[in-house]
């Protein structure tokens, strides 16, 4: 089991290399350029660490890889090899999204065509069907969030959740030391 | 899903067993060993925490049916699981299963018992509080198997009170040949399979709801499925809106992105595992070791300066010439008194 200090270690290391690579593209420009730059140069060590076991890290690095700007850093921060396998893996996901997503049509329409239960007392059943839509109302929104999420369900959304909260709070850790550092040197 | 279920989980989670804990103490050691072993060995990868929630459904086999010992391959020692935490994730989620006051049946009763030990040795602990340090341990372990699995395994766990078509149906999924397990369904609850597998990806979601309850501070007290999510999203938007915060104030600070991060983190030591981090720090002190071809003179300068912190840790003590790329992950402490006086040197020069 990783603890997480290897993780933040791993986290750091990959997201220091990105960034000197980074530099030598982005010299000068605005502000915005360069957070740009430096969320997505962490985001992508960050998921690149968990080395393609969490749905959602695959979904990042797919969605990064979109943009034909960020081949070259990605494919430094996997490494050529990872970067290959990550391919294929997100044309493959592709596919069993696709197949996931027909098959969730389809089941919800069967369960549409199945006769609600009436045994219960009315008020119940106004209260569970009222949980139910809130709960579905906030799991859409949690699969907004988490990266990838659209296509997990309800079960591995869950552990997904977990892995990338854990994730992003070592993520954050790591930044935030590097920003008081930055500041105290800065300072004097 | 259901509220009623939810919160007739929670007063669950907190019944004790009270089991002797001297025969606890023993099968749980070396249960720990077996989990140990089944975790670490035939998957590839850095993991997933998933694993630490599942029990190789082999491994809930052997639990209820005394199957003999499970061949366990080598360790990688990369994925060394220190016992107690194991035990606690164990503890954690058997506790969320722990059965209700209905009699424990006759026959799965004696390995029952062995599974029920887990929770009375470990609940001691506190399960919050033990629980933050192990998922912030990178909870990654082997790659969560199939959802199927795991349904096996916590219907094994529950064995006692449900009747559970379904798990002996996966069980045969699997490659060993496993009977078929023939329990009682809960008293007042439906048997058919239809709500049997909806209560069974229930039990699942609420499991994992338990976990995240117990990851997001502050929704250990919230009952309810949809507040708990309220949280949890609410924790996810924040630390993303950190992660933003964040890089906007690094792109803020710096006019290159090219930190010198060596310094800095040397500078700033306390708070991350930094034996690695001051034996970045050299090679970038050296102007004949340059590693890095656009160092400039003022970052050189920059850096000692950033040396001369009095901030340096018990950490700081190493120090490298090597690359950064190796140097990462090593540190010679010998080097310590030489280097900094040679700094002090350098910067005389300058």
């Amino acid at each position: 089991m990783r603890s997480s200090s290897s993780l933040k270690r791993d986290f750091l290391k990959k997201w220091v290399t990105s960034l000197q690579i980074c530099s030598f593209s982005i010299r000068g420009t605005s502000v915005l350029e360069r957070k740009k730059a430096i969320k997505l140069s962490a985001d992508l060590a960050m998921a690149s660490a968990r080395k393609g076991t969490t749905c959602w890290s695959r979904a990042l690095i797919a969605n990064a890889s979109k943009d034909d700007n960020n081949k070259v850093l990605i494919e430094h921060i996997l490494g050529s090899h990872e970067y290959e396998r990550s391919k294929q893996a997100s044309i493959g996901s592709l596919m069993c999204n696709k197949r996931i997503r027909c098959k969730k049509i389809l089941k919800k329409s069967f369960r549409m065509r199945r006769v609600p239960k009436k045994s219960c007392e009315p008020r119940m059943v106004i209260a569970s069907s009222l949980a139910k839509r809130f709960i579905k109302k906030r799991t859409q929104f949690l699969r907004s969030l988490v990266p990838g999420g659209e296509f997990m369900d309800d079960i591995s959304l869950m552990e997904e959740t977990l892995d990338y909260i854990v994730s992003l709070r070592a993520q954050v850790d790591v930044m935030k030391t590097l920003v008081c550092a930055t500041e105290l040197v800065n300072c004097n | 899903m259901d509220m009623e279920v939810i919160a007739g989980t929670g007063p669950r989670s907190t019944t004790k067993m009270p089991e002797p804990d001297q025969t606890g103490l023993n099968d749980s050691l070396q249960f720990n060993e077996e989990i140990h072993h089944l975790m670490t060995a035939p998957n590839e990868n850095a993991s997933s925490f998933t694993a630490l929630l599942e029990l190789p459904p082999t491994q809930a086999m052997e639990l209820l049916h005394h199957s003999p010992d499970l061949v366990k391959p080598a360790l990688n020692e990369e994925l060394l699981v220190p016992p107690n935490s194991a035990s606690v994730e164990r503890a954690t989620r058997f506790s969320a299963f722990a059965p209700e006051s209905s009699p424990v049946p006759e026959d799965s009763g004696a390995n029952l018992d062995k599974v029920k030990s887990e929770p009375a040795e470990t609940e001691s602990n506190p399960n919050s509080s033990s629980l933050q340090p192990l998922l912030s341990d990178p909870t990654v372990e082997i790659r969560s198997q199939r959802p199927a699995k795991r349904k096996e395994r916590e219907k094994k766990v529950k064995g006692s009170t449900r009747k559970s078509k379904s798990a002996a149906k996966e069980s045969c999924e699997d490659g060993e040949k496993l009977p078929y397990v023939h329990v009682r369904a809960r008293r007042g609850q439906a048997t058919d399979s239809h709500s049997l597998a909806e209560r069974a990806r229930r039990e699942k979601i609420n499991a994992r709801m338990k976990l995240l309850q117990q990851l997001v501070p502050g929704c250990n007290k919230i009952s309810g499925t949809a507040l708990v999510l309220d949280e949890i999203i609410n924790h996810v938007q924040s630390l993303q809106r950190q992660v933003e915060f964040l890089s906007m104030r690094l792109a803020a600070v710096n006019p290159r992105i090219d930190f010198n991060l060596d310094s800095l983190l040397a500078a700033e030591s306390g708070s991350l595992m930094d034996s690695n981090f001051p034996s970045m720090v050299m090679p970038q002190m050296w102007p004949e070791v340059q590693v890095n071809g656009n160092r400039q003179q003022y970052q050189q300068e920059w850096h000692f300066d950033a040396v001369h912190q009095p901030v340096w840790g018990g950490e700081e003590d190493g120090h490298n010439f090597i690359t950064p790329e190796n140097s990462l992950l090593s540190y010679d402490s010998s080097a310590n008194s030489a280097s900094l006086h040679s700094n002090h040197q350098l910067k005389m020069e300058l």
